[in-house]
């Protein structure tokens, strides 16, 4: 037995002495020494990490095929199978970059993220809220923005000489048909849904993913929240009404919901209005959330309800003695279930179904009439990350429209049906190539077939950016979008053509911690526009044409002034369209040349208050004349825009909130346009309205109160 | 010898290996333990959290160096300027945590360490952050202390959460001064038989004890 142990120990004994010695450098592709990696021997305590100029040498006990490996971070993991006997070894190592999510070029041509607050954003899920003159609306904060045209009578979004119609919205990637709330004519609607739900906004103003389609100018993609974490019940008490809304959580998943009651009779009263309402909006608006984790899967249900009712006035501009009643009510369903998870083999797949009901209601006179458009859509997309570099997606989506309008004529003593229903089919592919940290391209291609025109069409999208040196980059996107022709036209005219836009975008960027700065310059070129033949509107066609031109700048600083965060935007814009009536190509009515936001917040420590200012300037903007000859189309204009709103949050205990904000405060006479009289009067003259403000201010007080176990928690983000 | 022998020292050589492993073990993590306390820059903490990771590596069902791994990682986010690459810091500590409590889910101290990098994560942005990680993070303290209501670190951890909420809004601070001073008082109990348990956090505490009466004299 002697004879056995004897060689055993002795291996052993030379096993434990005999130490293998390891020496090199780590450095870069550039061949700079790269200090701090932590260079070792898989799955053993050995090795050591690499000195000020990348060198290292360690010993180690261990035997034979052991692999050596090398990590730091934002670089590949380095390994290496290394035979350790004893003999010295010298072994030097480059480290590649890993290509991140942090430090690599983004494509931002045209975009401007809000949300995935890891990544460095221009805007903040907070901002919406925050923003004065905004009310908590999405679109007036968004109108804080470049590329935006301040369009006071409307509260919508207008994008880059684009119409109101021309931006969508999306929830979790699913589309929203009608997401502006009703309202009295030349008065400002609000967006449907608010900022508190969402964690993420991404609003491009152009070149877009192959994902998004029907939309010509924008696409606002807004992510809600997931799961919360938390059981609370928050309740606000509003100048204009009051909403409770409460949260429950459990293991794997949350549910949520929201009442609200908004009347807006006791504030009319009190604040003189240049409506003449009968009674003033009053909306009963109800939402409610679900979320549950299944597997490593998300499944979120959202729904949306409101119904809405307002009367008024209208006077006549020839006669202001003479009036006419207007009846509305607005019944609106959302419903949006989404679900994404992760397969197997690297594989992602998300999928969902959108359903958007709008029914209007209107009564004039005795004339009643109505438009009810329901939307279903349904889409599903695969993802895939290939070598971490190169990552495709691509999917399918049916998109179905349903739109009926009905109207008594009373000169004809008839009822008069107007309508359609669309079918899309869609399907996109887009590969995503990040060469390395500096270099990223975007290819794509989205495929549409419409079930009115029978026709089907390919629209190529592209995009690249290009980070030169450690902070600015530039980028380049270009693309064609569709958008079939607004509903009051398509409901006559099945034949129309998709409206379609090319649009080709320069931006170049520098985001630090703090401090943004970007200018971005665009082309966008019309086609297959509604347009009136003959100058008659029995007989459209789609054969207007139009562009838009412009730069813009934007300026955000959150670091140079101690608790002050501001941001400067301005947009030039050169458009002109021959569309619709158009006798000539003249700039539409909603375009503005100059426009320009100053948003600034200050949060005040020691009175724990935080007060926000927002100046809007947009330069005038051209108005019908009726009186004036046909080569005068469109050429006179009104006074320039300018609002200045403040905002006032005041937080005295962590669980309560009191909210002031007004807007135009320098009380301004703000002229949108002019209404003409359809009718001359004795001279053959046709008289005119100017388009104003309802109000010289809009004026809203909040109280909200948070009650959750949690004693850091309150309503901030959701103002 | 009989094969029983044999056997038996077999048996001996291989608990004896166990042991002397175990040892090894003991022996790196004092001295790597030493280093991070020691450590006061970034390229200090990176090298004791290079070796905590090599030791994690090979200890694979230890919690020990992932937890010290993800202190190291904590204080380089404290040193570091850039709010990207505090994220980093904080994203690397936030995953050696997430994989120690996978391995011992009982442990008080990795609640707290996962409630401490919440807390380090406002401080990056505390406007978008606050509520969502301050919430995070005293969840996550809520957690540490109902598996171990003698934890100094959550209990200390804690009222510093507290302090600058309250501080914030002006509140009173007294609750969490009061806190703190149980933290303490559990800090002056906290006997370290174990060398390789987490005996960081009363400087922190005195440091607040002091804020807390400058505060009470004003």
């Amino acid at each position: 037995m002697k004879k056995i142990l004897l060689p055993v120990l002795i291996f052993l004994v030379i096993s434990g002495y005999a130490q293998t010695r390891i020496n090199g450098t780590v450095r870069d592709a550039k061949g700079e020494g790269l200090p701090g990696v932590n260079v070792l021997i898989r799955d053993s305590y050995d090795g050591t990490s690499t000195s000020i100029d990348g060198s290292f040498s360690f010993s180690t006990d261990e035997k034979d095929a052991r692999i050596l490996v090398a990590t730091s971070v934002g670089y590949k993991p380095f390994e290496r199978p290394v035979t350790l006997e004893g003999q010295e070894l010298r072994i030097d190592i480059v480290l590649r970059e890993e290509v991140n999510q942090l430090d690599a070029v983004v494509i931002s041509a045209g975009s401007y993220t809000a949300g995935e607050e890891r990544r460095r954003t221009v805007l903040k899920p907070l901002d919406i809220a925050t923003t004065a003159g905004a009310t908590a609306d999405i679109a007036g904060a968004l109108n804080t923005l470049p590329g935006t045209q301040k369009v006071g009578e409307t509260g919508r979004l207008f994008v880059r000489g684009g119409d109101g119609n021309e931006a969508r919205t999306f929830v979790d990637g699913m589309l929203v048909l009608s997401p502006y709330g009703p309202s009295a004519p030349n008065t400002p609607s609000r967006g449907r849904f608010l900022p508190f739900m969402f964690k993420g906004t991404s609003f491009s103003t152009g070149g877009y993913s192959a994902e998004y389609g029907q939309a010509l100018s924008s696409a606002l993609v807004l992510n809600s929240k997931d799961k919360a974490e938390l059981n609370q019940t928050d309740i606000g008490i509003l100048s204009v009404g009051a909403d409770v809304a409460h949260t429950q959580v459990w293991g794997k998943g949350s549910a949520s919901g929201k009442i609200q009651y908004t009347n807006l009779r006791p504030y009319m009263d009190f604040i003189r209005q240049r409506v003449d309402w009968i009674n003033p909006p009053a909306a009963l608006e109800g939402t409610a959330a679900f979320r549950q984790e299944i597997g490593n899967g998300k499944l979120k249900a959202f729904a949306s309800l409101s119904e809405t009712d307002f009367s008024l006035y209208n006077h006549s501009i020839l006669d202001p003695a003479l009036k006419q009643s207007l009846d509305l009510a607005n019944r609106y369903r959302y419903g949006n279930l989404s679900y994404k998870t992760e397969l197997a083999g690297g594989w992602g797949l998300r999928g969902g179904l959108s359903y958007s009901y709008n029914r209007n209601d209107i009564r004039q006179g005795n004339s009643p009439a109505n438009e009810t458009e329901k939307g279903t859509h349904a889409k599903v997309v695969v993802d895939r990350t290939l070598f971490s570099q190169f990552d495709v997606h691509a999917g399918m989506e049916v998109i179905d429209r349903d739109y009926n309008a009905s109207r008594y004529n009373d000169t004809i003593n008839q009822v008069q049906y107007k309508g359609f229903r669309e079918t899309i089919a869609g399907s996109f592919a887009e590969s995503e190539i990040q060469v390395n940290n500096r270099l990223v391209t975007r290819l794509g291609a989205r495929y549409e077939y419409n079930s009115l025109l029978h026709q089907s069409s390919l629209d190529p999208r592209a995009s690249i950016a290009f980070r030169p040196g450690r902070r600015g980059q530039f980028s380049f996107a270009y693309g064609i979008f569709r958008q079939s022709a607004p509903n009051a036209y398509l409901s006559l005219h099945h034949e129309l053509l998709q409206e379609r836009a090319e649009h080709f975008i320069l931006n170049y960027q520098i985001i630090t911690d703090q401090q943004t700065f970007r200018v971005e310059a665009y082309l966008k070129q019309y086609k297959g526009l509604v347009k009136f033949m003959n100058s008659d509107p029995y007989q459209i066609g789609s054969a207007g044409t139009g562009y838009a031109q412009g730069f813009e700048l934007f300026w955000r600083d959150n670091k140079t002034l101690k608790n002050v965060d501001y941001w400067i935007s301005y947009s030039y814009l050169d458009t002109r369209r021959d569309y619709l009536n158009y006798p000539v190509a003249a700039v539409p009515t909603f375009a503005s040349a100059h426009n320009l936001s100053a948003v600034y917040k200050h949060f005040i420590t020691a009175l724990k208050t935080q007060v926000g200012l927002t100046y809007s300037y947009a330069s005038p903007r051209t108005y019908y004349n009726p009186n004036l000859s046909r080569d005068q189309f469109l050429t006179d204009k009104t006074p320039s825009y300018q609002d200045l709103s403040v905002n006032i949050s005041y937080l005295p205990r962590n669980w309560l909130i009191l909210y002031v904000s007004c807007t135009n405060v320098l009380s301004r006479n703000n002229i949108f346009g002019y209404e003409y009289s359809a009718l001359p009067d004795g001279n053959g003259q046709y008289p005119a309205r100017a388009v104003r403000q309802p109000a010289d201010h809009f004026l809203f007080l909040g109280v909200f109160i948070t009650m959750s176990k949690n004693k850091s928690v309150n309503q901030l983000p959701n103002l | 010898m009989k094969m029983k022998t044999i056997l038996l020292i077999l048996m001996l050589g291989a608990i004896s290996e166990i042991h002397a492993g175990d040892e090894k073990f003991k022996q790196v993590m004092i001295s790597n333990i030493d280093l991070v306390y020691k450590a006061s820059t970034i390229e200090e903490y990176q090298s004791a959290v290079n070796a905590f990771d090599r030791i994690a590596g090979a200890e694979k069902n230890r919690w020990e160096p992932l937890y010290y791994s993800a202190f190291g990682n904590v204080m380089m986010a404290l040193k570091a300027t850039e709010a990207g690459r505090k994220d980093e810091y904080l994203d690397l500590a936030l995953a050696a945590v997430t994989k120690a409590i996978a391995l011992a889910p009982l442990e008080s101290e990795l609640p707290a360490m996962e409630g401490f990098i919440h807390m380090i994560r406002v401080t990056v942005d505390p406007g978008t952050r606050g509520p969502e990680f301050s919430m995070k993070a005293n969840m996550a303290y809520g957690k540490a202390l109902q598996l171990n209501p003698e934890n100094p670190r959550a209990l200390a951890l804690q009222a510093q959460m507290e302090f600058g909420t309250a501080n914030f809004f002006r509140s009173s601070t007294a609750s969490a001064c009061q806190m703190n001073e149980s933290a303490l008082t559990k800090f002056a109990g906290s006997n370290a038989e174990n060398p390789l348990a987490p005996a960081w956090g009363e400087s922190m505490a005195l440091g607040l004890r002091v804020q807390c009466e400058q505060t009470a004299k004003k």
